[in-house]
């Protein structure tokens, strides 16, 4: 026997299958009383859950509506007041504000994160060492070459 | 011969007022239901419901006709109140909510075509015990049902309100159900 058809007896039952589909179904439920007997469960079901859910209580509803159109009106009206000219030009210059700001922050952070700090600057100007950086910069490669000289030394005493 | 829902629908986009007060008298009953049954609180069902026109008055230049207006419609009003149960459950596990409709909402509202006072009784609480069993659903399996008993709609228009699959919805009402008729077969 195919499997159960268990997703498709609800639709079965409210005929939204395809022919082919609730020819299937049709087909299993006359070999199979298990999914006869769900069936029937579920149809019995379905007509006793609108009782059991019930109705809710009873409104006005022209005090619905009135309540709907004061809650509309205030709607509207928080959004009006963002569309109006004055708090417009406010938000404008406000804005602008905020970006000259953020520009002149930016600069002087720009200005204050120079890789060379005033300590260096004082002590560069008395060995005279920034006047030549690049010979400054490949003392590091110096100091890698005295490595390497030691390491020769190592190795050669190692041998010995 | 009346307007269709759409064509009031592009009204309300081009701010006729009179379409959308029409809109809201074909729909204030069904939404507020849904809102209700889906919340199980007047006051909220009320609050929710409106906001879910409010929502309709602002973005009905966004319905561009491709699913029916009520599917549209119900896809904003299920949004809201799914919304509103995720940001209130923290709260409702502090708060017990007085003003719980559930309670009144079977014995009092619809009396069964029952004569036998017995089987009444027993019928009576069968509802009652399905209707709290439909509360405890999963929301959007609860939404699914909902969607399907009370609005008598479609797996296909269910999927567009729920932005999901018509297999998703298909699974969805399979287990909402599966739960509900374990409830019935226990009693």
């Amino acid at each position: 026997m195919a499997r159960h058809p268990d997703d498709d007896l609800v639709p079965y039952l409210r005929g939204e299958l395809s022919p082919a589909e609730r020819e299937r179904v049709a087909r299993h439920l006359e070999e199979c009383p298990d999914c006869r007997q769900d069936t029937e469960l579920l149809r019995d079901l379905l007509g006793n859950l609108a009782h059991a859910i019930g109705q809710p209580p009873a409104v006005s509803w022209a005090r619905y509506r009135a309540e709907l159109r004061d809650k509309l009106d205030a709607r509207r009206q928080r959004i009006g007041w963002w569309r109006r000219p004055m708090p417009l030009a406010l938000s404008a210059s406000l804005a602008g504000v905020l970006l000259l700001l953020a520009v002149w922050g930016g600069r002087e952070l720009s200005r204050s994160s120079d890789p060379i700090g005033p300590d260096e600057v004082v002590m560069g100007q008395e060995f005279g060492l920034l006047q030549d950086l690049r010979t400054v910069e490949r003392l590091d490669l110096l100091e890698d070459l005295e490595v390497l000289r030691n390491l020769d030394g190592l190795a050669s005493e190692h041998q010995g | 011969m009346e307007p269709a829902d759409e064509a009031l629908c592009e009204r309300v986009a081009r701010r006729d007022e009179a379409a959308f007060d029409l809109l809201v008298s074909r729909y204030q009953e069904r939404a507020y239901r849904l809102a209700w049954s889906i919340l199980r609180n007047a006051e909220d069902a009320r609050d929710v419901s409106q906001e879910a026109f409010i929502r309709l008055h602002e973005m009905a230049g966004s319905f561009r006709g491709r699913s029916k207006f009520s599917t549209w419609f119900y896809r904003i009003l299920v949004n809201l109140c799914l919304d509103h149960k995720r940001k209130h459950k923290w709260w409702k596990l502090w708060v017990r909510d007085d003003d719980d409709d559930r309670a009144e909402t079977i014995l009092d509202r619809q009396p069964a075509p029952v004569n036998d006072p017995v089987d009444k009784l027993s019928r009576d609480e069968t509802l009652k015990a399905l209707g709290s069993a439909v509360d405890r659903l999963a929301p959007r399996q609860r939404a699914a049902v909902l969607l399907r008993v009370q609005e008598d709609m479609a797996t296909y228009d269910i999927a567009r309100v729920l932005k999901c699959s018509e297999a998703t919805v298909r699974v969805h009402l399979h287990r909402a159900l599966a739960t509900l008729k374990k409830t019935v077969e226990k009693r």
